[in-house]
């Protein structure tokens, strides 16, 4: 752990990270682009997988539903993560010790290979088996899910 | 009584102060808050992109609108009871910060946005329900309404960095 730890404190200590650390307005501008992000995802994930689940729109083909809101989500990752990563920088340290961001660090790899290996696949073929259409949608929802808490959970600390 | 005199008064009830000072009522009513916001916003987000005519485009304007408006509605009522709660421990810090008010005053206008589309625009519906891409009211009332909301976020976000 010892390389990771001297990893994060240079990290902590690059002007980018300074910056952002120095500015509360910076950090929370970046704070609601991450939440912009994660709207975008956990709806997706939301409409999509209520869709998978036959609940919403049952008579349209899933392609029509789900595979935009899934490629949707992919834009919503990218924004969230991206500011993540910023914000993370300018408390490395500290936010890395928690427990809590841990949990949403394990969910969210969790929620981002499931999405890339099975959820993209079901969602483009409108003739998946019903099985694996409601399982997809009702793992798709737990995980982003599960990330949205614990993110949320993790604003105590900031 | 002035406007401070009731802000603090407010702040001084039992609600605020469990929503101020105890760890889990804040944590507890900001996770209700985020996912009222996932539920609302979320699902609202897919009717605006079929109001601009960029998905579920095969299926008529008023069926997605149905069934997705008891989510949105769902949703808002959560965030709102929660956000209510929240700044009610919160009052007079909220009450002079700039992105508090812009966050007002943008939800306000979602509202204006969403009646003005439900009293004029969506009286027509009939005409164009089937159409991929529906008229420029309706497409700018989507456009206008996702613009609002993602600003409703980044004030939020920004005004609980700026208010302590």
């Amino acid at each position: 752990m010892l390389n990771l730890d001297s990893f994060f404190e240079w990290l902590q200590a690059t002007g980018i990270a300074m910056t952002i650390g120095g500015s509360s307005s910076l950090t929370g501008l970046l704070s609601g682009i991450h939440l912009l992000g994660l709207t975008i995802v956990a709806g997706g994930a939301f409409v999509s997988g209520l869709r998978l689940l036959g609940v919403l729109l049952p008579d349209q083909p899933v392609s029509e539903v789900a595979a935009p809101a899934a490629r949707a989500m992919v834009i919503g990752m990218t924004t969230s993560v991206a500011t993540g990563l910023l914000m993370f920088s300018s408390r490395a340290s500290a936010v890395a010790a928690s427990e809590i961001f841990q949990l949403k660090m394990a969910l969210l790899l969790a929620a981002v290979a499931f999405h890339f290996t099975v959820y993209l696949k079901t969602t483009r073929q409108d003739d998946a088996p019903v099985f694996r259409l409601r399982l997809s949608g009702l793992l798709g929802l737990a995980l982003w899910f599960g990330v949205a808490l614990a993110g949320s959970g993790f604003i105590l600390l900031e | 009584m002035s406007i401070m005199e009731i802000l603090e008064w407010i702040e001084a009830t039992r609600i605020a102060s469990i929503a101020r000072e105890s760890a889990w009522g804040f944590q507890i009513l900001v996770g209700l808050h985020i996912l009222g916001l996932i539920f609302s916003v979320g699902t609202l987000l897919w009717f605006d992109l079929r109001l601009l005519g960029v998905s579920m485009r095969a299926c008529p304007v008023s069926r997605v609108y149905r069934q997705l408006m008891p989510w949105t509605l769902g949703g808002f009522v959560v965030m709102l009871v929660s956000g209510t709660f929240l700044l009610a421990g919160f009052a007079t810090n909220a009450y002079s910060n700039f992105y508090f008010r812009t966050k007002v005053i943008a939800l306000l206008l979602a509202g204006v946005n969403a009646a003005i589309y439900h009293l004029v625009t969506e009286r027509r519906v009939a005409q164009w329900d089937h159409a991929p891409k529906p008229p420029g009211r309706a497409r700018l009332a989507g456009l206008t309404s996702i613009f609002l909301w993602a600003l409703i976020i980044l004030a939020g976000r920004m005004m609980s960095y700026t208010m302590f």
